[in-house]
């Protein structure tokens, strides 16, 4: 019992998420514009989606793979989305097989599962290497809503003071609790002993986090956050640092190159799924 | 529920007050921490799967639904799931892009639902109603849109044999299991035992007043969620059977051709994705035109309107 709680301590849990949230690797892509990775990701994310052929999507897919290789995506990130991605395969599988599948079924998953893992190697590539301050910017100058990109930032610098405090709170919940009298069946008292804590951890973090909020935005509004956020003087300044390099066309062309060499591929050789 | 609505109702004297800028950017980063805040614990929450049925918490539903229950559900409802995004999503490095803009949506219009049918954050059954609507909406919205997945991403999803049977079993019983655990254990239970406690205390800490059951959310913006949800819904309804009724029409006359193979199918994603737009840019802009009539009208009547209420001895203040 001792070492679960070891295992699965809000402590251990605070400290992986936080490596994961702020070890910066320095990938190809972290080094560009926000805004051109937001473009490169637009281009892998729609493209999987136009086509049927398992030729073509099997060359997206190895562009992608070689993104995220380039990105440096940690191991934790792709070890989670492999085991999820066989998981989650394999259990469609087993249940189509029951309705009666064939080999025909098997393609058509073949081709999904292409087109799913494409679009999230993508993802994992372009937002792994955009921290959030970087992301913020670049919406803010795609002119997403200024609470869109004050919301990012200021999760990101809030995260680690909201998890010392929430763990703060499950702690003194568990040193003025008796210990349970027994486990239980299958141990659903430590279970609903958790789930209650959990709950009830929220009901100070609530008043808490509202008075901490309260203090941030006046603070904010006190110089002008709403307004400099809308007004275009205050963008302009705050975006300035933003520049698009020649590097990073070079890195849109090469794409759409490469995307353009998957369909010649894809021509030359069709592959499709579904239908003989 | 139970308060009996006057006659001769004008919206420009029961309406809650409107709030500063200030007080909206409080409430959306309120509700935009703790859902955020909520979503790490549930990554910490063990999961148990039996095969494809997965008994694990997909979210904390009570903390949103408390905010939206407690607080102007508008503002509350849209913090909520960019919370989720910021704090696990993009710090975790999970972020998944375009999938995230329609979880954002599902999950914004379930809240917003849910927090308009509460009346009183007081009353017990209305924080049942609204933890089970927020999360039917949500789960409802995305195994439908896991479904176009599976139509979109696969060709003639309907010929391949089993497929189609098989989603939808895992569907329905992912929809269930989140419904039981995410909704009743995890979202009614606990909002139904934190909204009452918080309510007038939460409130004065952001310099607000508490919710007013006499004054609710106005109709109209009841209206408008109502509204919204049906267009978002027959969207995704007419999305589908665009692409059944390109599937039906196209089976048997199978050639690979390169203009072929696009032409038709990308022209129904144009159309399907050009009609969510529309529908949805003529609900934002019925909402932001009335909101706004509203507000003009209320900056107007506010002195003839303090001046009606006085005799009319219905306030106990």
């Amino acid at each position: 019992m001792r070492k679960e709680r070891d295992r699965l301590s809000v402590e251990w849990v605070k400290l992986e998420l936080l490596r994961t949230a702020y070890a910066t690797r320095g990938g190809l892509l972290s080094r560009r514009d926000p805004r051109v990775v937001i473009g490169w990701y637009g281009i892998f994310a729609v493209v999987p989606w136009l086509t049927h052929n398992i030729t073509v999507l099997a060359g997206l897919f190895a562009v992608c793979a070689v993104f995220v290789v380039l990105s440096r995506v940690g191991p934790l990130v792709l070890g989670l989305f492999v085991i999820g991605f066989v998981l989650e395969s394999v259990y469609v599988l087993i249940a189509a097989w029951m309705f009666g599948g064939d080999l025909g079924t098997v393609l058509a998953l073949v081709e999904l599962t292409l087109k799913l893992a494409t679009v999230s190697l993508a993802s994992m590539a372009a937002f792994v290497s955009l921290d959030p301050e970087k992301l913020s910017d670049a919406l803010l100058s795609l002119h997403a809503p200024a609470m869109v990109s004050f919301g990012v930032s200021y999760g990101y610098r809030m995260l680690p003071i909201l998890m010392e405090e929430f763990h703060t709170v499950i702690d003194g919940h568990r040193l003025r609790a008796a210990p349970l009298p027994s486990k239980g069946l299958l141990g659903w008292r430590v279970v609903a002993r958790t789930a209650t804590t959990v709950v009830a951890a929220f009901y100070p973090l609530m008043l808490n986090t509202a008075k901490r909020t309260r203090t941030t935005v006046e603070a904010l509004e006190t110089r002008g956050f709403t307004f400099a956020a809308e007004h275009t003087d205050g963008r302009r300044i705050r975006l300035a640092h933003l520049r698009a390099t020649w590097e990073d066309g070079l890195l849109i062309a090469v794409s759409l190159l490469l995307v353009a060499a998957a369909f010649a591929a894809g021509h030359s050789y069709p592959l499709y799924g579904a239908v003989q | 529920m139970s308060t009996s609505t006057p006659p001769s109702r004008n919206l420009g004297t029961r309406r809650p007050p409107e709030l500063s800028s200030g007080q909206k950017l409080m409430v959306f980063v309120l509700s935009m921490t703790l859902f955020g805040l909520a979503n790490i614990v549930t990554e910490v929450l063990p999961e148990i799967s039996i095969g494809p049925v997965e008994l694990s918490v997909s979210y904390l539903a009570f903390v949103p639904v408390v905010m939206v229950a407690l607080f102007n559900p508008l503002y509350a409802a849209l913090g909520a799931p960019l919370g989720e995004i910021v704090f696990v999503d993009l710090l975790m490095g999970d972020f998944s892009g375009i999938g995230e803009l329609e979880g954002y949506l599902q999950m914004f219009l379930g809240l917003y639902i849910g927090g308009c049918l509460v009346r009183d954050p007081r009353r017990r059954p209305q924080l049942l109603l609204a933890a089970l609507t927020t999360v039917t909406v949500d789960k409802m919205l995305s195994a439908v849109v896991d479904i176009g997945k599976v139509w979109v991403g696969v060709d003639d999803a309907e010929y391949v044999e089993g497929l189609p049977q098989s989603i939808l079993l895992l569907e329905g019983i992912g929809f269930t299991t989140d419904l039981l655990i995410s909704g009743l254990l995890f979202g009614a239970l606990p909002a139904m035992a934190l909204a009452p406690r918080l309510y007038g205390r939460i409130e004065p800490l952001l310099g607000l007043a508490p919710r007013d059951p006499r004054h609710p959310v106005p109709l109209a913006q009841r209206g408008t969620a109502a509204f919204a949800l049906l267009a978002i819904v027959l969207s995704f309804v007419s999305m589908i059977a665009a692409f059944t009724s390109e599937i039906v029409d196209n089976f048997g006359v199978w050639e690979p051709g390169f203009v072929d193979e696009y032409g038709q199918r990308f022209l129904w994603i144009g159309v399907s994705a050009a009609l969510i737009v529309l529908v949805a840019s003529v609900a934002a802009t019925r909402f932001v035109l009335r909101s706004r009539r509203e507000r003009t009208a209320q900056d107007a009547g506010a002195d003839t309107e303090a001046a009606e209420k006085a005799p009319e001895g219905s306030d106990p203040r």
